[in-house]
């Protein structure tokens, strides 16, 4: 299981999701994808486009205004 | 304290603000006679700046209709826009504050300061010429029932696909 | 819930460094807001009035995250209506409440009686321009990451980039209007108000606008719950 990591601080929307996107696809089932963000949408858009494609992820704060966001293939 | 956390640090739900702004929109255009509207401020800034720094904007011809006129005869100081814009400037700032949300985020990069300039300029030209933004345009547009604020929609989802081709495309 | 998930989260957690409270500042921003208020309420209800709508407006904006760049964006780039469906539901809204506005406005007369340029309300020549600004308009804002409301709402959440954004606005504003003559001459002039009253008498446009945009919804609805592989299991 193999983990990656993204900075996506300081990026304008849609940038942080087409970055999730991008790297989600070059990972294999099972892996984690944990996306730095500073932007308050990317929490919305990026999870919900994570769930929609059925996979786990969950997001948290790690502080003002930054929040990480994991995703993890599921298929 | 959980519904405080919830309402205080969470994001709403869209279909919420969508009823909220709308309301906000009905009581500004009730009270005020105009209904909500951003980019005509923004040009008022930059015109009451011109004047200030000696040029005279007066006699273009866009300044002559009538709805500019009474305002270019003022210099160009709009109370109603501006305490508008200030107003959502600081709205959101009061929003972030209280949720301990509010981050400095400087640029990135010069690639980013240009795109933000060019595609803050294309849209401020393109609102002369199409009579508004999101908003003036296009929401209140089609509010008052008038349907240049349809074909904006539309033209604008048109807009976004292109835009989104070329950030693919480029800034990836 | 992953296991996966779990355990990066938990590892975060340990990591961050202690959560500074900003509510301090927040609180002393709404001093500040309510300062001015009373201030602006002494000599004008108006302007006192438009302060608060201001500020509700840029409160609303940023806590739902209400973005029309996203929602004109979003369907194509990920198959999501969900903010175009937030909008939908504001234009319904704002549908009702401003036909009843322009009723009360344009009262007893009716609109029928009032020349074209001088209906209460955003009614405006349409045309070839339309069109034109509108592509324009688009390209700009999903490349800029954000539109006019979008633009005032991210300079309160502290991008400076939005302030660029702002700036190359009133350039784009100024150039627009220097320009406006020779799209006047072009197109504007010999372009119609269609003000759909017009057309379908007023309750009929503001009851059938009402039912259209329902069902822009449904089909927004369809369109995102297809791109959802959750949906189909």
């Amino acid at each position: 299981m193999r983990q990656v990591r993204i900075d996506c601080m300081y990026e304008a929307c849609p940038i942080p999701l087409l970055k999730a996107l991008k790297e989600l696809e070059k990972m294999q089932v099972g892996d984690l994808l944990i996306i730095e963000s500073d932007h308050s949408c990317s929490t919305i858009n990026i999870v919900e486009w994570a769930k929609k494609q059925g996979h786990h992820v969950d997001y948290q704060e790690v502080g003002e205004g930054e929040w990480e966001i994991y995703i993890e293939k599921a298929r | 304290m959980d519904w405080y956390k919830k309402i205080v640090k969470e994001p709403w739900p869209y279909w919420v603000g969508g009823i909220l702004i709308a309301m906000v929109n009905v009581v500004l255009f009730y009270f005020t006679g105009k209904p909500w509207a951003i980019t005509t401020g923004f040009l008022y800034w930059g015109a009451g700046l011109l004047q200030i720094a000696g040029i005279d904007v007066t006699g273009w011809e866009y300044f002559q209709r009538s709805e500019y006129l009474e305002v270019a005869e003022k210099g160009f100081v709009s109370t109603h826009y501006t305490l508008l814009n200030t107003g959502i400037i600081l709205g959101a700032l009061l929003a972030v504050l209280m949720a301990s949300q509010f981050k400095f985020k400087k640029l990135k990069n010069r690639k980013q300061f240009v795109v933000a300039l060019i595609g803050g300029i294309i849209m401020g030209y393109s609102t002369r010429i199409a009579f508004g933004c999101n908003i003036g345009g296009f929401l209140s547009a089609i509010g008052s029932l008038s349907l240049h604020g349809w074909i904006l929609g539309f033209s604008m989802l048109i807009g976004a696909w292109i835009g989104s081709k070329i950030l693919f495309k480029y800034l990836i | 819930m992953s296991r996966v998930i779990e355990e990066a989260k938990k590892r975060a957690k340990l990591a961050r460094k202690a959560k500074k409270n900003q509510v301090p500042y927040g609180l002393a921003l709404l001093g500040v807001l309510a300062f001015i208020f009373v201030v602006l309420a002494d000599r004008s209800s108006i302007n006192a009035l438009l302060w608060v709508l201001g500020i509700l407006l840029g409160v609303v904006l940023q806590k739902c995250r209400f973005c029309f760049a996203a929602a004109f964006r979003d369907p194509v780039l990920v198959g999501s209506t969900s903010v175009m469906r937030g909008v939908i539901i504001c234009l319904i809204i704002t549908t009702i409440g401003f036909g009843l506005v322009q009723y009360m406005l344009m009262f007893p007369q009716g609109f029928e009686e009032i020349p074209p340029e001088n209906i209460p309300g955003r009614v405006r020549p349409v045309g070839f321009h339309t069109i034109i600004g509108g592509v324009l308009f688009g390209i700009g804002m999903v490349v800029a990451g954000g539109c006019a409301s979008g633009t005032l709402m991210r300079i309160g959440e502290g991008y400076l980039m939005q302030l660029v954004v702002l700036v190359g606005f009133i350039i784009g504003t100024l150039w627009g209007a220097w320009d406006y003559p020779l799209w006047d001459n072009l197109f504007i002039q010999y372009s119609p108000v269609i003000y759909l009253p017009y057309y379908f008498g007023f309750k009929g446009t503001v009851v059938g606008q009402v039912i259209f945009l329902l069902l822009i919804y449904y089909l927004a609805y369809l369109y995102d719950k297809k791109n959802s592989i959750m949906a189909k299991l």
